[in-house]
């Protein structure tokens, strides 16, 4: 228990730190906000309105303190592009997009990396592992967005079942959406299968070497029942930790592909952001991005407690 | 029993030409990198033009062959960067451990959870885009990885008996941590710099493909990914030789990154 | 008696290599009778495990059997089907493994692990399974087995892992028990006590047990019948008592006579070292979120003396601090304090494991090389002379200055780790654990060196060890050690032949000499006295002490010399310091 309590702490830490860190820095960079909304040629006095409007004549612990007390009610302030939207207004239309691409990418990933991460290691040394390495080694040098440009040509214009571009929003229709999401969840996914599952076999056979798959054996166990019932659950502890990165990596990946299959979600709105200057939007997005990949951490973190009784007594 | 380190050869041997072409492709190119030709627009490869032309009637090759320069060039000295940094904050905080390694680690840890592309992004949309940018950026992203290898390799090093015998002949600490520590890391600090190649590759890849990396005129692979993609359909060799190029690459060094793990086993 | 129970015949086993195959067991025959107790003696490499890994099945992949039978009750258990060999592994044979610690499954509980047997082989219910797990981890010495089946192997101690083992390997009731080097990961103290249980369960239980031991003094402990092995083939076999009393081959008499003549004391009385009330601490790493400054005490107000040309041996169990005073004295911990003498040396150290005592990243040379530079040696030719000119004084060619550490057994890298430490020309060498990590023969080997370098250069050593036999054999005076204390500290033969300290007594009970003991059953420690934790404010042997009054609870006994002019004795014992009588009856 106090070990939870420490871990909660230590995420609160982190993610103040975090909100800090992108605040400040976002605060002192060139380029002043006011001047890139209005253009170089505005007024002195223009300008003077604008900034006062973003309290940007305010000292940046003052703007940090206030900024963070309305981002916790979830008012991130006001878009310098969309002057129509509140930042809030613009995550909450592009967040669920990226988070339903990652999750189905997930998904992808574990239903197709376990299975075959097992039998590479079953059977290691093999045809069947030979084969699954070399697929492996190909796969995970092919970047996500080369891959995504590759199964738009193949599927849109070979076979001719996708249609580029013809993204639906989840309101409109949630199948067209979800179907749509599946070439992008793929692109995403498979680079990363490559590395789950050569990090699960190499985890296993590592597990198989060990004194106590002798000591199964030496009970009269079959090779099944000692990789299930005494590796498996071993070989998963790094897997856990390894899995946190992958899921990290897999948010960055459908950032990315969003720019391939024009999907309206965090990745593109991030990157018009950073080219219009737009910082407010920049901020949240960075913001919401981290807190995402900070909490993750934090529940793989608990998880692995919850595998390895080393770690929870100790 | 000793296997031929084949992953070794064949990523050496695929690096190697590789690299050869690209060197050529900094004083030679079959046709200029910029020279457009209205005549020869959106042509397939063929042996005229070995990878087809461009939308402006550009020599696919020629402009691959120069691009992978600016590749090669951001990917070594990013990963040079992130070594060099990497390595003496990793074996000055993995010997001397205490309060600084903690906090030191610490952060490292929370930089080391955020995939790259996304650390690369955010700081980007700091200090803004372009080449050198894109370098600053990378290298600085890269130093916790290569900070967290060198310091677990010190720490397992620190408590061998072989250090301890060099302290007792009265060897000082910074003599230990780099006469007698590092060279035994050499291998998986090699290990980790081909990984953390293939890293800057795809991440500079990527950047320049959303149009936050390398900017024109300098050539590069992933912003012509980025152009070719319009055209997927009419002149898919233009978005397909840049990838497999990219491809090639990687391979090449997650091959040889493999055969040096073999070497450290 | 006389019913077969394994017959081993012609079993031949290689590894394919680039050469052709490497035999490791050669034409190998052995029996073991039904109700037999027969060991396996012989040094890495012999072949000894992988005879046994054969019989029970669990050879790798790589090596082939290509010759041979191996029967079981007249069941020939080479080529069977993996099938088949299932029903009979965990049922008719089962396996104690050497490390406790890894060999049992550290995400698993302990009643799952004990009762997986069970489970496998018999169609008993869950209810059933759990109590005669119960039952079979009390039978093996272990207390509160109810709450032991819940717990996982990494919260006890390794003496209770090994229990552990043994419950898993009998509860089943099988034939044939293999036990593999069963007590070569434990304490003298705790080995003594296994081997104990494993008699009892054989008195019990009429088992047959194949002991697979390099350790000449357990085979003879516990074995009738034994088999020396050698490079893969059995040179010798017979009664165990006889075999070991009377070796024929050469090969077996280098085993038993493997101890260098005891060593003449030296007369020298120039102190080189003077250690007053020394206190030694180990202090945590900070931690982020920890505001207490840990500081472990570990050795407590000891005072003794080094004598030139001496060597002073330190023994004690493990965790009791011998390893960190000597680390203290080189220079290695700083965290001390009281009083170290030793004017202008530069002690120098001999480690324990040669395998991580040499970097393996530089050259031999290069190493040997490290200590002149550090002097100021800078005349790189007159290094080079004097590496050359060592590598011959520890026995070995100067072209070794070439080689990396991995090139090199583990007897020729202690050597280097020996040449490593007199390179600088110190006179004190502290010696911790030198040929723990070592086989028999090449144990002597290594203790020579020490012995033949300790005259030629006039040295004095602090020969650290757990070892009582080799103690006994290289020492001049001795201390023994017990949680971060002297308990007693003597000449070495008034030590061995009037221990008179409870733990020093219980050391020598527990050992396993080579000569016979008159009692039959040797440990006389009470078992369930295992608790080594400390006695705040009184006698730290207390918990496991036999003799502890109230007295002991709360006073720290004095250190008290009981010996003779010229001769003392320290002994830091309550009774002792009350007058009272030692009696070798005792």
């Amino acid at each position: 228990m106090k070990y939870f309590i420490k871990k909660i702490i230590t995420l609160i830490i982190t993610l103040l730190f975090i909100s800090l860190l992108t605040f400040t820095a976002f605060s002192v960079i060139p380029g002043d906000a006011a001047i890139s909304k209005l253009g170089v040629d505005a007024s002195p006095e223009a300008i003077a309105r604008v900034r006062a409007e973003y309290e940007l004549d305010q000292p940046v612990m003052t703007r940090y303190v206030h900024w963070l007390e309305k981002a916790l009610h979830g008012d991130f302030g006001q878009s310098y592009k969309y002057d129509t939207m509140t930042v809030t207004q613009l995550l909450k239309s592009r967040l669920p997009v990226t988070i339903l691409l990652a999750v189905m990418s997930f998904v992808i990933i574990v239903v197709i990396a376990l299975p075959l991460g097992m039998l590479s290691a079953r059977f290691a040394g093999k045809w069947l592992d030979v084969l699954i390495n070399q697929l492996t080694q190909i796969t995970m040098a092919i970047p996500s967005f080369f891959l995504g440009i590759i199964l738009t040509y193949v599927f849109g214009l070979v076979f001719k079942v996708f249609q580029p571009g013809g993204y639906v929003s989840m309101e409109e229709d949630m199948k067209g959406c979800i179907e749509y999401l599946i070439l992008p969840a793929v692109a995403v996914a498979l680079p990363k299968i490559a590395m789950v599952v050569k990090y699960l076999r190499n985890s296993v056979l590592s597990e198989m070497k060990k004194d106590y798959v002798r000591t199964a054996y030496s009970k009269g166990n079959s090779v099944n029942q000692v990789l299930y019932g005494h590796v498996l659950r071993n070989a998963l502890i790094p897997v856990i930790t390894f899995v946190a990165m992958v899921v990290a990596e897999i948010l960055a990946g459908s950032l990315v592909i969003e720019q391939v299959f024009s999907i309206p979600g965090m990745g593109r709105l991030m990157i018009t952001s950073i080219s219009t200057r737009d910082y407010p939007v920049v901020q949240a997005a960075v913001l919401y991005i981290t807190s995402i990949v900070v909490i993750i951490n934090f529940l793989v973190d608990v998880l692995y407690q919850l595998a390895d009784p080393r770690v929870r007594t100790a | 029993m000793k296997k031929r380190n084949y992953s070794l050869i064949i990523g050496l041997i695929l690096t190697g030409i590789i690299l050869i072409i690209t060197i050529i492709g900094q004083f030679w190119t079959p046709y200029a990198v910029t020279g457009m030709d209205s005549l020869a627009k959106n042509q397939a490869p063929s042996l005229i033009h070995l990878m087809g032309t461009d939308n402006f009637g550009r020599d696919v090759f020629s402009r691959v062959m120069n691009g992978c320069g600016t590749t090669f060039f951001v990917a070594l000295s990013t990963v040079a960067i992130g070594c060099f940094f990497g390595v003496i904050i990793g074996s000055l905080t993995g010997f001397y451990g205490g309060l600084l390694d903690e906090i030191v680690m610490r952060i490292n840890d929370v930089l080391l959870s955020f995939p790259s592309v996304l650390l690369v992004l955010i700081f980007i949309s700091f200090i803004g885009t372009g080449k050198y940018k894109i370098i600053i950026a990378l290298g600085v992203m890269f130093i916790p990885s290569f900070a967290r290898i060198v310091r677990s390799e010190v720490i397992r090093y620190k408590s061998q008996e072989f250090v301890r015998s060099a302290q007792v002949m009265g060897a000082g600490n910074l003599r230990i941590i780099f006469v007698h520590i590092l060279p035994n890391t050499a291998v998986s600090l090699l290990t980790a710099a081909a990984i953390g190649f293939n890293n800057a590759v795809l991440a500079e890849a990527s950047m320049s493909y959303l149009g936050l990396g390398v900017q024109p005129p300098d050539p590069s692979l992933g912003r012509m990914l980025s152009e070719a993609q319009a055209y997927i359909f009419t002149a898919p060799w233009y978005a397909i030789w840049p990838g497999v190029v990219i491809v090639l690459i990687i391979l090449g060094f997650s091959q040889i990154s493999e055969g040096l793990r073999a070497i450290s086993d | 008696m006389d019913k077969e129970l394994l017959k081993i015949e012609n079993l031949t086993i290689g590894f394919p290599t680039k050469s052709g195959i490497h035999t490791v067991v050669d034409h190998v025959n052995l029996e073991v009778g039904k109700g037999e107790i027969v060991g396996i003696v012989g040094e890495s490499g012999s072949g000894k495990s992988m005879t046994s890994l054969a019989v029970m099945g669990l050879l790798s992949e790589e090596a082939q059997v290509s010759e041979g039978s191996i029967r079981l009750n007249g069941q020939e258990l080479l080529g069977m089907s993996r099938e088949e060999r299932r029903k009979i592994q965990g049922r008719n044979m089962s396996m104690i493994f050497q490390e406790p610690m890894t060999s049992l499954n550290p995400v698993m509980k302990i009643g799952t692990q004990v009762g997986e047997s069970l489970k496998l082989h018999t169609d008993l219910d869950k209810e059933t399974i759990r109590k005669r797990v119960i039952e079979t981890l009390a039978s093996v010495g272990l207390r509160n087995p109810e709450t032991l089946i819940d717990q996982y192997p990494h919260e006890i101690s390794g003496g209770m892992r090994q229990r552990v083992m043994i419950a898993m390997a009998i509860i089943n009731h099988p034939d044939l028990i293999i036990a593999d080097e069963p007590t070569t990961a434990l304490d003298v103290t705790v080995q003594a006590q296994i081997l104990n249980l494993l008699k009892k369960i054989h008195r019990d239980t009429g088992s047959s047990i194949l002991f697979i031991s390099h350790d000449l003094n357990v085979i003879k402990e516990v074995c009738q019948k034994v088999v020396v092995m050698y490079k893969g083939v059995i040179v010798e076999r017979g009664d165990a008592k006889e075999v070991l009393k009377h070796p024929k081959h050469e090969y077996t008499r280098k085993l038993v006579a493997s101890m260098p003549d005891q060593v003449k004391k030296s007369q020298n009385t120039k102190k080189l070292l003077e250690v007053s009330n020394l206190n030694v601490y180990y202090k945590e790493n900070k931690k982020l979120f920890s505001s207490k400054n840990q500081r472990k005490h570990i050795i407590h107000n000891m005072s003794f003396d080094l004598y030139e040309g001496e060597i002073l041996g330190v023994v004690g169990e493990s965790g009791c601090g011998k390893s960190t005073l000597a680390k203290t004295i080189v220079g290695l911990n700083k965290e001390f304090d009281g009083k170290m003498e030793m004017d202008h040396l530069k002690p120098q150290m001999v480690f324990q494991d040669p395998f991580s005592s040499l970097n393996p990243a530089r050259k031999i040379g290069w190493i040997m090389e490290e200590p002149l530079k550090l002097k100021g040696i800078k005349d790189k030719k007159q290094r080079k002379e004097m590496v050359d000119q060592m590598l011959v004084e520890i026995g070995l060619d100067p072209s070794f200055a070439n080689r990396y550490a991995r090139e090199l057994s583990g007897g020729q890298r202690q050597r280097i780790s020996i040449g490593l430490s007199l390179m600088r020309g110190e006179k004190l060498i502290i010696a911790d654990e030198p040929v723990s990590a070592l086989d028999v023969t090449v144990q002597s080997q290594i203790l020579r060196l020490l012995l033949k370098l300790h005259d030629e250069k006039n040295l004095t050593y602090m020969f650290i060890s757990h070892d009582l036999n080799v103690v006994h054999h290289m020492c001049h005076r001795v201390i023994v050690m017990y949680l971060g204390r002297i308990v007693e500290m003597a000449d070495v033969d008034e030590l061995y032949d009037h221990p008179c300290h409870p733990y020093t007594r219980m050391l020598f009970d527990s050992i396993l000499t080579d000569e016979e003991k008159t009692a039959t059953d040797c440990v006389t420690v009470n078992e369930l006295l295992q608790d080594a934790s400390e006695n705040e404010g009184g006698c730290p042997f207390y918990h496991r002490c036999h003799y502890a009054g109230e007295k002991c609870l709360n006073d720290v006994p004095a250190l008290t010399d009981i010996g003779t002019p010229g001769h003392p004795h320290y002994v830091r014992c309550e009774r002792i310091e009350y007058g009272e009588k030692y009696t070798a009856a005792d």
